[in-house]
């Protein structure tokens, strides 16, 4: 497993209790939780391959903890990464308010970074209209002027997952090749100075 | 000085060739004019001073270092959390390093040899006599006692440096030899790493050029630590470019070369590499040491860990996280610290999955991370991770599953710095009053809170206040017994008094008399036996 060969970091980012976790079992695994399982021990970290074209592209996809008692040590988490899916819960309007910092914060200090916005639960939003707390409309305005991407979700239907997921590999394989070449030319010898991580994006 | 050779070029005088010391026989310029057998003499009297004043010397700084140790130990308030707390000093970096500033201060050869050799050589040194001495005395000594057969070991060798002619027995076991030969380990990495090599069609060349960089790196002492890590990184850099693109290799097969070379390059590097003394990670390794002990009343409650300890299985997973993440710090290579932490998060999961059933998310294993950090204390925390993140190879750890376990070590240890009253869902009352509880003042970070919790979880603080009420009861029982005692004290001495009182001890003296002179009735005894004499 930790033999595999990872081509693109994609961290999740969002409140607690968003269905971070459910989204990446439900892509990786193609379940949803609603009994206990013995099978996996850790959805923490997860590597998917997916095949883009004539390509294979593996996505090392990494779950973050999203309680705010951590919210200062998130900078450490999405460094590096090639893409960060922001989830929000859709009958939570908090959790898109928190999306939003993540976004500025991602914007901020990540550039190369690209965002998918997620709003998660959509079953239960298409259940009952009025459990609705965030607009859709607001949510493709916001989008539109950060020039990221969007998606409603639901994990417990499978509902639009894979298609997240797909896209975010489809951009990288996209992106990879001009990426690659440009931060070749330039490696941000500041960043490194007062990180953890050697910020070094070689592949 | 010109006269005086100029003087010597025409006559040199009988007196100037014979021995200063005047025994008759000639003198020789190279043993500052004395004859061998008067230079013999002289040397051992002197070379007897210096060992005796280095010993003095390194005896001292053993009782320092005693002293140092008591004191650390004896006024810490040994945290119950830490069962691990004889790994968290640092004591045997401390004393290498204490024994390289001194052999860099005494020994003339330091100058001639290069560092890296020298490195060699103590390590080679260290290793001989511990041989030597596991022997003589059992495998119980003290690292004073090492540090002086260290440091006697070395005076030897200079001077053996120092004096053209003599030749003692200690010197002569330090034959120069040795110095080119490193450490066991070392070595049987180069001999696996030349036997990986010998498999593959560029291997030669990747030997090499592994040596050449090892023996490169060895002329830039000087260099911070951010230039070394950079040189390393390059390094890795070229060497898989040029793997990829000369040798035509897989990119998995190039990657399995460079763990190798990873492997040769930093098993040989990592004595002056890790920890340097350019940069204050060792400072920062004590500063969190200090943080995580004072943080040491922190339960498992406060950090919302999803880890039930009541189980088996997951106390079992605990503990062997616990040994896990303290045994990276005996590693060398950054992929095998790494392989740690990895494995000390398998072992976090599995405690998680024991307790909750079901997978861990990130929501789980943070928390529980940090708490196993916290119980660990694991030594040199940010000198390991300082190291890993220079001189890993980087695809490794921006990525893979390694660099996610790793990264999240980073989070917990930056987590453990900044946390305050808020990040433990606690009161800035309670915070405060634990880390004062603490008592060792190792509270250093800073405790200012951010915000006073809004929504403290009820039952810690139902918890604590309930021990508090015991513990006073405790004290007030405690107090209550010791009034008894004083009571039953002041009672049992009165009693003795008030007997001494009614029947006084009275000592009839009575004047000196002869045996006899009380038996009144002698006179009626009869007269003692006579032996009679029967004949026949």
């Amino acid at each position: 497993m930790s033999a595999m060969r990872i081509d693109a970091k994609v961290v999740m980012l969002g409140k607690e209790s968003v269905g971070k976790t459910s989204l990446v079992e439900r892509y990786v695994h193609h379940r949803f939780l609603v009994g206990p399982y013995q099978n996996t021990i850790g959805a923490a970290f997860v590597a998917k391959s997916i095949s883009v074209g004539d390509k294979v592209i593996t996505l090392g996809i990494w779950d973050t903890a999203g309680s705010e008692r951590y919210e200062a040590m998130s900078r450490i988490y999405y460094r590096g990464a090639r893409a960060a899916i922001v989830c929000y819960d859709l009958t939570d309007n908090s959790s898109f308010q928190r999306a939003r910092f993540w976004v500025k914060e991602l914007q901020t200090f990540e550039e190369h970074c690209k965002i998918y916005l997620c709003g998660t639960k959509n079953d239960l939003v298409e259940g009952d209209r009025s459990a609705r707390q965030v607009d859709y409309h607001d949510v493709q305005d916001f989008v539109e002027e950060i020039g990221a991407q969007h998606f409603e979700t639901s994990s417990k239907t499978g509902n639009n997952v894979d298609a997240l997921f797909t896209k975010v590999a489809e951009d990288f394989s996209n992106s990879a090749f001009e990426l690659l070449s440009a931060e070749e030319k330039g490696v941000n010898l500041d960043q490194k100075k007062n990180s953890y991580l050697y910020s070094c994006c070689h592949h | 000085m010109s006269q005086r050779s100029e003087r010597r070029g025409i006559h040199v005088d009988q007196s100037e060739l014979l021995c200063k010391k005047g025994c008759g026989y000639y003198g020789n310029a190279a043993w500052q004019g004395l004859c061998s057998k008067c230079w013999r003499e002289e040397y051992q009297r002197a070379r007897q001073k210096q060992i005796q004043e280095d010993w003095e010397l390194a005896e001292k700084l053993q009782r320092e270092e005693d002293a140092a140790y008591a004191s650390s130990h004896g006024s810490q308030p040994q945290p119950s959390l830490t069962p691990f707390s004889k790994f968290e000093e640092k004591k045997t970096n401390e004393k290498t390093r204490k024994v390289t500033t001194v052999k860099k201060f005494f020994s003339p050869s330091s100058r001639s040899t290069t560092k890296k050799e020298k490195e060699r050589n103590e390590e080679r040194e260290r290793e001989r006599e511990r041989e030597r001495g596991e022997k003589v005395q059992g495998r119980r000594e003290s690292h004073g006692e090492m540090l002086l057969r260290d440091l006697k070991g070395i005076f030897t060798h200079s001077w053996e440096i120092g004096s053209p002619t003599e030749e003692s027995h200690e010197a002569k076991s330090h034959s120069p030899s040795f110095v080119r030969q490193s450490s066991v380990e070392t070595d049987q990495v180069a001999r696996e790493f030349v036997d990986f090599l010998k498999s593959l069609k560029p291997g030669r060349e990747i030997h090499k050029q592994s040596r050449a960089f090892v023996e490169s790196m060895g002329n830039k002492k000087d260099l911070g630590a951010d230039e070394l890590s950079e040189c390393v990184q390059d390094f890795y850099q070229h060497m898989s470019d040029r793997l990829l693109t000369h040798f035509k290799g897989s990119s998995e097969k190039v990657e399995r070369v460079m763990d190798q070379v990873e492997k040769y390059i930093m098993t040989r590097l990592y004595k002056s590499v890790f920890c340097p003394e350019t940069t204050d990670d060792e400072k920062k390794d004590l500063t969190t040491q200090h943080r995580i002990r004072a943080l040491h009343w922190v339960t498992i409650q406060m950090l919302c860990v999803p880890v039930d300890e009541e189980i088996p299985e997951a106390a079992d997973s605990v503990v062997k996280a616990i040994t896990d993440v303290i045994e990276m710090d005996s590693k060398r290579v950054p992929r095998d610290k790494l392989a740690c932490i990895t494995s000390c998060s398998k072992h976090i999961f599995n405690a998680i999955k024991v307790t909750k059933k079901e997978p861990a998310s990130a929501d789980d294993f943070l928390p529980t991370l940090i708490y196993i950090v916290l119980k660990a204390n694991p030594p040199r925390l940010q000198s390991n991770i300082q190291y890993i993140t220079r001189f890993c190879n980087p695809s490794r750890l921006m990525s893979g599953e390694d660099g996610y376990y790793f990264t999240n070590l980073c989070c917990a240890v930056a987590f453990i710095e900044k946390l305050d009253a808020h990040s433990l869902n606690l009161s800035v009352e309670d915070f405060e009053r634990h880390m004062c509880g603490g008592g060792d003042g190792g509270g250093s970070g800073d405790v200012s809170p951010r915000r006073r919790s809004e929504s403290s979880s009820p039952w810690p603080l139902e918890l604590l206040s309930a021990l508090q009420e015991r513990q006073q009861q405790v004290l007030e029982e405690a107090r209550d017994l010791q009034d008894e005692l004083q009571l039953w004290q002041e009672g049992v001495a009165r009693e003795v008094q008030n007997i001494l009182d009614k029947y006084p001890l009275e000592i009839k003296r009575h004047a000196a008399h002869t045996i006899d002179s009380e038996n009144e009735e002698n006179d009626r005894l009869p007269p003692p036996l006579q032996p009679q004499v029967f004949a026949g």
